[in-house]
């Protein structure tokens, strides 16, 4: 590129020494600068509103650290939602996956089907899953707990079955020449071949369903019979002017996000370290 | 005779197929409840119950038939989603731009749009209507963020994808950042930006029916969670669980649709086909 004069401050800022420094520094900077905002009220101000309905951040950790039994109780709740129904759902979702690739001809119409389900608006399920599962238990915990779950499944098994079905049939190119060359039977390509390609996309559905099912497990609470779970939680504070607690379990569930996101992050790496090239 | 083959496996008509073993299982699921339960209609009513029900001049509640309510209450919903969409994909456009731009923006920005992601967002509805005292307002807001991540990382990838010999040619040029941007990197990240509208199209409208189950001022939320409480016709209820599955569903198609009317790697294709009509 062309060679010009450039003055220290530009010099500095695009050094790579300074690169991986700044990369840390300055998102950090930005999230103290925001927090500073939030304690000294200015962004209270800025948005029109009060402690009362924007509590500080000091007055949400101390309503935390108040109720540690009663969140740990509802975390557990919408986790266990959240995992079962990723799970089964990201299951039945390469399991349909496979099937449209060993039928191609029907898989491929049937997957834009399942893939049309990602567009149905969550809220639009949860009372019919809830509807659906009354005759499930007589125990309404145990019934609202499968109509969730329900509903986490349903979204998990179209992203993972979209993906899926990509890293079953996207393979390297002569790949396929190969195992021709080879003559090696279907199963034999099945196996050696289209599943281990299949494995990063695994981890790209993942990486979309982990938090789209927190989100699923959330919305699926509002509408569940028995009332617990973080996402109710949320509501039920809101609607008793509660604020302060709603914002302590909004802090709750992001924590939740975040970390089963590290969590599949440090699952990818340790299962995908031999394909960094 | 082959004709009739391409014609048998043809795409849409798989589909077609696929929907039509969709609806007989929820048929053969709805004769199954008919049978055994007191009110069918609650759990799983016929198909031709719910479509019988939108054509039903029977009055509901207010002096409107279902089909009045249900549209009547999509007007308020998707225009707040529509335009909670519009803005945020405008602001994750120019966002992603401007963390184009600059690297201090990107290194600063970039982290929080991963960030966002992990978040469910849509749980914290309820706070952001206690903000705004206004569900207009709080539609809009959380149908702008739920838009604006999906479009602008996307969109930020679109920038990033762009291949070195482009920029090496742009050089030959001697093209200045403008006309880099406007030739090369803007066109190159349009399908991007699209993906990101397709991703997010549903979730704008998922977000405002959400938002509306919150407060008692019409839209498609409040009309579903009257409904459940048998407030009025439980078909309210199901018009309106069909009528957001097919929008969520067509608000993606319509992305796709406009993508091909606007990108330019599409362009070159409806010219050529304009000439070929026109020969």
């Amino acid at each position: 590129m062309i060679k010009r004069k450039k003055n220290v401050f530009v010099r500095f800022i695009t050094n790579p020494k300074v690169q991986p420094f700044l990369s840390v520094i300055l998102p950090v900077a930005l999230g103290l600068f925001i927090f500073i905002l939030w304690q000294t009220q200015v962004l209270h101000k800025l948005l029109h509103t009060d402690t009362f309905t924007l509590p500080l951040p000091s007055q949400i950790n101390q309503i935390i650290g108040d109720n540690i039994p009663k969140i740990i109780t509802n975390v557990k709740s919408t986790v266990l939602v959240a995992v079962i129904g990723l799970t089964i759902g990201s299951l039945i979702g390469y399991l349909i996956a496979v099937i449209a690739t060993v039928f191609p001809k029907w898989g491929a119409g049937g997957l834009s089907i399942v893939a049309a389900f990602n567009a149905i608006p969550i809220v639009a399920l949860a009372p019919v899953m809830t509807n659906w599962t009354k005759d499930v238990s007589k125990d309404a915990s145990v019934r609202s707990m499968v109509a969730k779950i329900l509903v986490v499944m349903i979204v998990s098994i179209a992203t993972m079955s979209v993906n899926a079905y990509r890293g079953l049939n996207d393979l390297p190119v002569f790949s396929l020449d190969l195992m021709k060359s080879y003559a090696a039977k279907r199963r034999i390509v099945f196996l050696k071949l289209r599943l281990p390609n299949s494995v990063p996309y695994i981890f790209t559905a993942l990486r979309v369903g982990v938090p789209s099912s927190v989100i699923s497990a959330i919305v699926s609470e509002y509408f569940a019979e028995y009332i617990t779970g973080v996402g109710r939680q949320i509501r039920e504070n809101i609607v008793i002017a509660q604020y302060a607690t709603a914002w302590a379990y909004i802090a709750v569930a992001c924590i939740i996000g975040i970390s089963m996101y590290c969590i599949l992050m440090i699952f990818e790496g340790i299962l995908l370290r031999n394909r960094r090239s | 005779m082959s004709k009739a083959k391409k014609i048998l496996s043809s795409k849409p008509l798989i589909m077609m197929v696929w929907f039509l073993v969709l609806v007989v299982l929820w048929e053969i699921g709805a004769s199954n409840m008919e049978k055994t339960k007191r009110t069918p209609e609650n759990i799983l009513p016929h198909v031709s119950q719910i479509v019988g029900s939108v054509t039903d001049g029977k009055l509901v509640s207010n002096n409107m038939t279902a089909t009045q309510i249900v549209l009547k209450s999509a007007g308020a919903t998707l225009e707040r989603a529509l335009i909670g969409f519009l803005f945020g994909s405008v602001f994750g456009f120019l966002m992603a731009l401007l963390m184009k731009l600059s690297n201090l923006v990107e290194k600063t920005i970039f982290p929080y749009l991963m960030l966002i992601q992990m978040i469910p967002i849509i749980g914290m509805a309820p706070i952001i209507l206690a903000i705004t005292h206004d569900i207009g307002t709080s539609r809009i807001v959380i149908a702008a963020i739920l838009t604006f991540y999906p479009v602008a990382t996307n969109t930020l990838a679109g920038l990033n994808s762009v291949s070195k010999e482009k920029y090496e040619l742009m050089y030959s040029y001697a093209a200045n950042k403008w006309t880099i941007y406007k030739k090369v990197l803007i066109p190159s990240c349009i399908p991007y930006f699209f993906t990101g509208l397709k991703i997010s199209a549903p979730m704008a409208i998922t977000a405002s029916i959400l938002v509306d189950t919150l407060q008692g001022d019409g839209g498609l939320g409040c009309m579903l969670s009257q409904s459940l409480k048998h407030a009025m016709s439980i078909y309210v209820f199901w018009q309106i669980v069909f009528f957001s599955a097919i929008i969520g569903i067509l608000s993606s198609v319509l992305m796709g649709f406009i993508e091909k009317l606007v990108s330019p790697q599409m362009r070159q294709f409806r010219q050529s086909r304009k000439h070929r009509s026109k020969a």
